[in-house]
């Protein structure tokens, strides 16, 4: 079997080092460079675990300080300024920095295995959103070691996070961090959605795959389509600080519920980012444990599905106190209440499955019914807050900081350990001692339930959340107390889960391939899998189809033995890579440089420009990645280009929308129609329009193999893209002449920062063709490559329909 | 792989011929005459948004069919594209009635 680039991860390193290694030192080298340059799934999978395992140790740290200063009352460990931090970095670090990457490591190590594949779509790709991912969260804990942590709130909310309110750098960390992590989640979810929907193997159709993989397809749509909301917040937030933009100057016509509302349209998604993975583990987990296929198995995935789509039309329920009216609270009360419906299926298909099967009680069960219990719970409390009146007296008390522990710790934490005892061996080899796991299982039921239960009531007699201290007379000192114990129970039982995997690290049982009698294809291959995860690509007879195999349908037939197919390119992997870390921190290194000095945020991108030119280019000439046509008859790379132009249309989307809702509002001038220059700008939109027939005129021009006529028109295409910019730069410079800047009022704030961001993305375009067309002239353009043209086109007319939209409500619409 | 399209697969649709191309970039271009022109009719002032937005949406389109392939590309590249692209509109819309830029409804 032919294998290209490394077939075992590990190996393929020496390159870099010059040589096998002949000294300990060397050996330590080596094993620090193939962890740095790898781009193997599981690897990345791996670095994603211990990273947000890291993370969440520092955020249970804050937990723990929090709950100490709040165990007895007038307390004064901390003061009221830390303890805005301290509950500002627990929640920011939780939900970026340990649920959602604790997810992402099961994503990355058991999708592909899940499908059949041998990695992901885009592996370099994958090592970059980590690296971005660990940078950022580096970035936004470095802010402690210099005296200024965020302290606004996880949520962020203007005008708290104004320059006015917040005059130091806390902010600033925080919301260049999420930009930085954003831009993970979001490269991150653009190559899951390409490898579920078009590597799965021979007979993996789409409702075979198991239900984690729909749960991990599901939350990808949430985060690409999610994220793009709290990135134009914090560009505006980001205005605002930086450059005095108006778009939170109640002064000057700005709304603070616009930030309210664009963050909540990405943070109420984000809670089903945060569970959906941990419903996908516990539906892998309760079949095998149960011994029982998962009941209404296809319900249970529509029922993900639709989770995932309301939870885009509830998202205001986190606003009842703010004052929307009657109607838009009416509404999304009746959204909110009708979430609960396909979430109640799950349960109770849940419930249904383990009903008469043979039970085995492992930790990992343990864990799963766990999480049925306690996310009941919280989804019970949760239904409360879909009705305003009681929302009105629950909202900002300890009875929503209960109910939110008991979603994303009773849920999503307790799914993902369920996923951790489950998956352990598979992924180390080794098994965990089960008995020690129970133990811990339950020393963090109880300290759970202790530290989190009592909030219902201390919220109920109005304990409200964010006090960094509290009288003696309140009533509220003994279950604070009792909550401060169960935390510390809690933390006793992650220290026991360290243990066990330590021990199980050094000297555990050696697991065998499938140690538990497994149904998916994981379990099909050796514990720890190999490099390239499987000999041959495994047939798949259906749902559960490793079950099937072994042991029949419900009435014991096998399906007969499908012959292997060999993979007529033989096993080719992925190359390990410098370019993504590299690309990585110049990202890193400009977002710190908007703290330090411009001249940093110009070093980071060079840094970044020159990574991710090397980047793109790494593979250029490579004949294994010249066709990479999927399960969707579509080539994963356009497949890619589009999901990310819809995640594109969410931004443009919603800065079109501030755009228009902010329209009227200036109270000084120049307003719109005393500067739009229409005539001009026609004529720079006509100039788009046809660079975009030029454009294809050089797609046709290279897959049919006419090298003259693709210089010509990549040339004439990005031409008339500089021609644009040009127009644009003309535009602005004659608007700041006639008043109109940045800052002079609403109107130029909106204005600028929706059509400069059209410009960036226009140079971008530009950038992109120029390297084509550079390509091209040395002979380095092929027929083969019109996929890479046909990607570059895409975005390319992608920049030409948001000025079609941007040239009729901005400048022609009245 | 039998559950995998050949390689050539994708190569299978057709994109349109050269002749079409022009002909798309005509139309693009006399909409947006007639949209730079319905501005200065005061007849048409009372329907001018909506027929503008019609002909923003015709050839954002004529765009995406033709010149990005999705009239000939297979089905679910434009799922993931049209999908999002509904939602971004809804979204838009939601945004701009709760922050009071449609009063369709008071505070």
């Amino acid at each position: 079997m032919a294998t290209h680039g490394t077939g075992v991860a590990g190996a393929e390193p020496a390159r870099f080092y010059g040589g096998p290694p002949t000294t300990r030192a060397g050996h330590a080298a080596l094993a620090t460079i193939s962890w740095i340059t790898t781009v193997d799934h599981k690897r990345i999978g791996i670095l994603y675990g211990v990273s947000a395992f890291a993370f969440f140790l520092i955020g249970g740290g804050e937990a723990l300080l929090i709950r100490l200063q709040l165990a007895r009352p007038n307390n004064a460990l901390v003061s009221a300024e830390t303890y805005n931090a301290l509950f500002t970095m627990h929640g920011t670090t939780m939900v970026f920095l340990a649920i959602m990457p604790f997810s992402a490591a099961f994503f990355n190590y058991l999708v592909p295995l899940m499908i059949g594949a041998r990695d992901v779509a885009f592996p370099r790709l994958n090592a970059l959103s980590y690296w971005i991912f660990l940078f950022g969260g580096l970035f936004l804990n470095a802010s402690f070691l210099v005296g200024a942590p965020p302290d606004g709130g996880w949520f962020g909310y203007a005008s708290l996070t104004l320059r006015q309110y917040s005059p130091g750098m806390n902010i600033d960390f925080w919301l260049l961090g999420l930009q930085v992590l954003g831009a993970s989640s979001i490269m991150a979810g653009v190559n899951f959605i390409v490898t579920i929907l078009n590597m799965r193997a021979p007979g993996m159709t789409l409702m075979r795959m198991p239900v984690f993989v729909w749960m991990t397809l599901t939350t990808q749509f949430l985060i690409v389509l999610a994220f793009p909301a709290v990135t134009v917040g914090l560009i505006f937030l980001m205005f605002d600080r930086f450059f005095g933009t108006h778009f939170f100057d109640v002064a000057a016509g700005g709304d603070l519920h616009l930030w309210q509302h664009l963050f909540w349209i990405f943070g109420h998604p984000e809670v089903y980012i945060l569970i959906l993975p941990a419903f996908g583990i516990v539906s892998e987990v309760l079949p095998t444990f149960a011994r029982k296929p998962l009941f209404g198995a296809p319900v249970v995935i529509y029922s993900g599905i639709l989770i995932g789509f309301f939870g885009f039309g509830v998202w205001s329920h986190h606003m009842f106190a703010a004052g929307m009216g009657p109607v838009a609270d009416a509404a999304f009360s009746i959204a909110t209440m009708l979430i609960a419906i396909p979430t109640g299926v799950k349960i109770f298909n849940w419930l249904a499955t383990l009903w008469g099967g043979r039970i085995q009680p492992t930790v990992a069960l343990h864990y799963a019914v766990g999480l049925i219990a306690l996310f009941t719970i919280g989804g019970l409390s949760g239904i409360m807050h879909a009705s305003p009146p009681v929302d009105q007296q629950q909202t900002d008390s300890y009875f929503i900081v209960a109910h939110m522990h008991y979603v994303l710790i009773g849920g999503s934490l307790f799914g993902l350990l369920a996923g951790f005892y489950y998956w352990w061996p598979k992924m180390t080899g080794r098994m965990l001692d089960e008995r020690l796991g129970r133990l811990q299982f339950w020393i963090m039921f109880v300290g759970f339930n202790l530290t989190f239960f009592p909030q219902h009531y201390l919220g109920a007699i109005g304990m409200p959340r964010r006090i960094y201290t509290y009288d003696a007379g309140t009533g509220w000192a003994f279950w604070n107390l009792m909550s401060t114990v169960g935390a510390f129970g809690i933390g006793l039982g992650i220290v026991l889960l360290l243990v066990n995997a330590l021990r199980s690290l050094r000297g555990g049982t050696v697991a065998p391939a499938d140690p538990w009698d497994g149904r998916t294809l994981e379990w099909r291959t050796s514990s720890p899998p190999p490099a390239h995860n499987f000999d041959t690509i495994p047939p798949v007879y259906g749902r559960d189809s490793f079950w099937r195999e072994k042991h029949g349908d419900s009435r014991g037939r096998k399906p007969a033995p499908v012959p292997a197919t060999p993979d007529p390119h033989g096993v080719h992997m992925p190359s390990p890579s410098f370019w993504p870390i590299v690309t990585a921190a110049g990202l890193a290194i400009a977002a710190a440089g908007a703290l330090i000095h411009i001249a940093v945020v110009g070093l980071g991108a060079v840094i970044l420009v020159v990574g991710a030119w090397a980047f793109a280019l790494e593979h250029h000439r490579n004949p294994a990645h010249a066709e990479q046509i999927g399960n969707l008859g579509a080539d994963h790379r356009k497949l890619a280009i589009w999901v990310f132009l819809g995640s594109e249309c969410m931004l443009f989307g919603l800065l079109i929308a501030t755009y228009l809702a902010y329209k009227s509002r200036s109270v000084i001038g120049p307003h719109p129609h005393e500067i739009l220059n229409i005539p001009l700008t026609t004529i720079s939109t006509f100039d788009l329009l046809m660079s975009s027939l030029l454009m294809v005129l050089a797609l046709a021009a290279v897959q049919r193999g006419d090298r003259r006529q693709a210089r010509l028109w990549l040339l004439g295409t990005a031409f008339f893209g500089l021609v644009f910019l040009g127009f644009q730069a003309w535009e602005f410079t004659q608007f700041v002449h006639e008043g109109l800047t940045l800052q002079q009022n609403l109107f130029g704030s909106t204005f600028f920062v929706l059509t400069g961001f059209h410009g960036g993305h226009v140079t971008l375009g530009v950038a992109l063709l120029l390297t084509l067309w550079v390509l091209e002239r040395r002979g380095r353009l092929t027929i083969q490559d019109a996929t890479k043209v046909e990607v570059v086109g895409l975005y390319w007319h992608f920049v030409d329909v948001v000025w079609i939209v941007i040239f009729s409500v901005v400048y022609l619409i009245p | 792989m039998s559950d995998h399209p050949s390689p050539a697969a994708d190569a299978v649709h057709e994109h349109a011929s050269v002749r079409t191309y022009v002909r798309v970039a005509l139309i693009l271009t006399l909409i947006t005459a007639l949209e730079v022109g319905v501005i200065y009719i005061r007849q048409l002032s009372p329907i001018v948004v909506p027929l503008l937005l019609a002909m923003s949406a015709a050839k954002f389109a004529l765009v995406a069919m033709f010149f990005m392939h999705l009239r000939y590309d297979v089905r679910p590249l434009s799922g993931v594209f049209v999908g999002p692209l509904l939602l971004a509109t809804g979204l838009s819309v939601a945004l701009m009635t709760l922050t009071g830029a449609f009063l369709v409804f008071g505070r």
